[in-house]
């Protein structure tokens, strides 16, 4: 079984919001000094179960990430985690990644790596939060998609069974291989990476593949990223309740949202 | 004339007032655009919605009614949905975003190679091009793009547009389905639990509690209240990870996006993600020991005290008040 992982590289989404900051060009973040890119957590998510199916049934897992040369910081973690190969392809990276561009870049590496079983993603980018990529790329490759999945039950030769989270309901589906699944962090938690795993992806080859090497023109956005910016929260002025105690500023409390016509 | 189709949703055979928010949407982008606003619906035994959709101020209302659209399944959605396009021609299209369309519309953007901007907070029309606005970064940041291309798409954030006003009803036109072979098939669905009091999304008032109410023991503390107030109970996003609450309680960016007439905030500091969940409520009550918690600059009413304190006492005095009303 050949199962494909996508990887994006992103801000760690704990920052906090104060040391977010816009770049020069109003379309980019300007990174905290000293803080380093880590892999997207749903992506972390995805890796996790293609290794736990490769641990199930065999098989080999490629993870692929595009992005400039620092988005294999984050294939060498997967690859730490058990991954058999990682492919890098050039291409943008955080916020002025378009999901059209980034699904034909993906569509065409998956292609050349040929013959594949399974294709995971991570639900959505903890930077763009589009959640569009895996819905773009099942297009491209003309596979069944399913997202959000938060379990894979179980697979066999032709299908797989996965519960989907739904509107305010799960629902446990079958889908024919080969496949397309967003993945959702309720399905596991990532296993840290053993240091021999660690070794070895350093030493790991990471090719590069740029869109000639795939045979495709540069693709172009859908979409524009025209502008970025912090918006600063609505200033109200709370009318602070204060009492000899705090018992007594409760039952003020609820005296003055009486006053008000609130309950 | 350009068109501008707004594909509603549908919850327990009624239109979701999420759909009328994405029809106010569409109207003032139609009045910028000098365009007309259609409807189209997908669904099973979808007549009591497509009945309320007819009276929101469209043209025309489409109607994809057929069993295989319930339980839901992407692949019939989608095709449902180009099946109301090549009817209705669109040149831009809205729906509110749900657990479904943030599914089956970027498959449908992907199949009509449309550029499509997910759960927008803001849709405009500058210069002959549609500029969305929507979050990113968890709602720390504010991005606004272009959608490029002829047919262009946006799913809409809930609580962001007031429903439309509903007026005279426009016709309501059934459109034809081709079969399609799904791919996906449901083997069963079950529905998520959900506790006694009102449901979160359309509650008037809602109690939330935070980590700072000081541990899982405290909880009791936030249903109570609840329980008082008749309103529905919340969390966020850390009291969610921690497994104190369910998921489907989780209100912010990556929760339940809410617009209650009353938000009690209990032990809440006021993240910018909780509040990416809350900036349709109407009045915001704040509960915290910190002076400093970021939610007092938001809040319109606040206590600075210990919940354990601070609760209990409002519990009782609300029911004292509730009682001499009686």
């Amino acid at each position: 079984m050949h199962i494909v992982v996508t990887i994006k590289q992103v801000v760690d989404p704990n920052t906090p919001s104060v040391l977010l900051k816009i770049g020069k060009d109003g379309v980019s973040l300007e990174l905290p000094v000293g803080m380093s890119q880590i892999m997207n957590g749903y992506d972390a998510n995805a890796v996790e179960a293609a290794l736990a199916l490769k641990d199930k049934h065999g098989g080999t897992v490629t993870v692929l990430s595009v992005g400039d040369e620092t988005s294999k910081n984050c294939l060498r973690r997967a690859i730490g985690m058990g991954a058999d190969r990682g492919v890098h392809i050039a291409g943008p990276t955080g916020l002025a990644c378009d999901s059209a561009v980034i699904a034909k870049l993906l569509g065409a590496a998956v292609r050349k790596l040929g013959f594949v079983d399974l294709v995971l993603c991570g639900r959505q980018a903890s930077d763009t939060d589009a959640a569009q990529v895996p819905f773009l790329l099942a297009g491209e490759l003309d596979l069944p998609v399913i997202s959000p999945v938060k379990n894979i039950q179980g697979m066999d030769d032709d299908s797989a069974i996965v519960d989907r989270i739904g509107e305010g309901c799960t629902q446990r589906l079958q889908v024919k291989l080969p496949a397309l699944l967003g993945i959702s962090n309720e399905i596991n938690k990532p296993r840290p990476a053993p240091l021999k795993g660690v070794m070895l992806a350093k030493k790991a080859e990471i090719p590069t593949w740029t869109h000639s090497d795939l045979g495709i023109e540069a693709p172009q956005p859908a979409m524009t990223l025209r502008r970025l910016y912090i918006e600063p929260p609505v200033e109200t002025c709370a009318e602070l309740i204060a009492a000899e105690s705090a018992r007594a500023a409760g039952r003020a409390l609820a005296d003055r949202l009486r006053q008000e016509g609130l309950i | 004339m350009p068109k501008v189709l707004v594909i509603g949703a549908i919850s327990e055979g009624d239109l979701t007032g999420t759909s009328l928010e994405a029809v106010t949407a569409a109207l003032e982008l139609a009045e910028a655009m000098g365009a007309e606003v259609f409807g189209g619906l997908i669904g099973d035994e979808c007549g009591r919605a497509a009945a309320t959709f007819a009276t929101a101020g469209l043209a025309e209302v489409f109607v994809a009614d057929h069993a295989r659209h319930a339980p839901y399944v992407a692949e019939f959605h989608v095709a449902a949905a180009q099946a109301i396009v090549r009817r209705c021609q669109p040149d831009v299209i809205l729906a509110p975003s749900t657990g479904e369309t943030s599914e089956w519309v970027p498959i449908l953007s992907a199949r009509l190679k449309a550029a499509m901007a997910s759960a927008c907070t803001r849709v405009g029309f500058e210069g002959g091009h549609l500029v969305a606005k929507r979050p990113v970064c968890g709602g720390a940041v504010q991005g606004e793009y272009v959608l490029n291309g002829a047919l262009r798409i946006a799913t809409l954030a809930p609580a962001t547009y007031e429903a439309t006003m509903l007026s005279e009803p426009c016709p309501i036109s059934p459109v034809e389905l081709p079969d399609v072979q799904a791919r996906v098939k449901v083997i069963e669905q079950l529905n998520d639990q959900e506790g006694s009091g009102p449901r979160l999304r359309t509650a008037r008032t809602v109690v939330s509690g935070g980590l700072g109410i000081g541990s899982r023991e405290n909880w009791s503390l936030i249903e109570d209240a609840a329980a008082a107030l008749g309103a529905a109970v919340g969390a966020t996003r850390a009291v969610v990870e921690l497994g104190w609450v369910p998921h489907a309680q989780q209100v912010g960016f990556s929760g339940q996006k809410i617009r209650p007439e009353l938000y009690l905030a209990i032990g809440i500091s006021g993240a910018v993600h909780h509040m990416a969940g809350l900036a349709g409520a109407k009045t915001i009550v704040a509960i915290n020991k910190d002076p400093e918690a970021s939610i007092f600059r938001t809040a319109h009413f606040g206590v600075v005290g210990d919940a354990k304190e601070v609760v209990p006492a409002f519990v009782t005095r609300v029911k004292e008040l509730r009682a001499q009303q009686a």
